[in-house]
């Protein structure tokens, strides 16, 4: 499985570059099964996985966090909220106009071996971060060995 | 649905103009209205954090600049993309009279927040018309 790069032999440049390929390499990956909900909808999420668990990642920049609802349900992740224009007061008029606001919801079914009940979520810099840890039974255990008593 | 669903918006990659760093620039998507005082301007730069934004205006030309945050990504293997990651880039030619020291930026939740305030002599006044 591909791990993003960090080493310092590449620089930050070579970071960035990395990354991209990587993204492009899983954009829509048919493997990965969604669930229900189709892919195209706000906002974007990309799914990844590191030795934790999972960590899903949605690019929703300008959210009112109070008003935005994450819920699961089995394997089943729901983002759901509304995004609002700040409405310009007085004479106004707009020059341009490209960021949609409106309602949103999306689910995603995630992979199997989780546990949804302990799945944490932060937002900053507009990405809403949840955090979904593997279930007790599928962490990577330590198994001691005895040696031959005497 | 409802009529004001929030439908899927692809970040549209930035053409022309050749970058001095190297990787895929985005064009953020903006609102720009004026007022009498000014002109205000959002942005969308999702994965930008506070401190790694740059606004210029040089030759009446205003240059939006945000670095994006890649440390975010930091250790993670991807499993399903929607969204690819880069700088955001964005260039517009005003016209309109400003008064530049008055620029101000803040940027909240990936959203930078642009005042632009018009110059005195640019502001709209209300000249009263004697009767009589």
């Amino acid at each position: 499985m591909a791990l993003l790069r960090f080493g310092s032999d590449i620089g930050p440049a070579g970071v960035l570059l990395s990354l991209q390929e990587q993204l492009e390499r899983f954009l829509r990956n048919p493997n990965f099964s969604l669930g229900l909900s189709a892919y195209g909808g706000f906002p974007p999420i990309n799914v990844f996985s590191d030795n934790q668990g999972v960590l899903v990642i949605a690019e929703a920049p300008g959210l009112d966090a109070k008003s935005t609802n994450l819920s699961a349900q089995g394997r089943t992740l729901t983002i759901s909220g509304e995004r609002k224009s700040d409405e310009p007061k007085g004479d106004s008029g707009y020059h341009r106009r490209e960021r949609s606001v409106g309602k949103f919801s999306r689910s995603i079914q995630l992979p199997e071996g989780l546990d949804l009940s302990k799945a944490e979520a932060k937002y900053e810099a507009g990405l809403l971060m949840v955090r979904v840890p593997k279930a007790e039974e599928h962490k990577p255990r330590q198994i001691s060995i005895q040696t031959g008593g005497r | 649905m409802a009529a004001q669903e929030l439908a899927a918006h692809e970040k549209q990659p930035v053409e022309g103009q050749e970058k001095t760093r190297a990787g895929r620039y985005f064009r953020p998507d903006v609102d720009i209205y004026e007022t009498d005082d000014g002109l205000h301007l959002r942005a969308d730069m999702p994965g930008v954090k506070d401190q790694d934004v740059e606004v210029t205006l040089e030759n009446g030309v205003l240059t939006i600049e945000g670095k994006v945050w890649v440390d975010a990504y930091k250790g993670l293997s991807p499993l399903y993309t929607e969204y690819n990651v880069g700088n955001y880039f964005r260039q517009f030619e005003l016209n309109e009279a400003l008064d530049e020291s008055k620029i101000s930026a803040k940027m909240k939740d990936g959203v930078l927040e642009l005042e632009l305030p018009k110059a005195e002599a640019a502001k709209p006044r209300r000249i009263e018309v004697k009767i009589g």
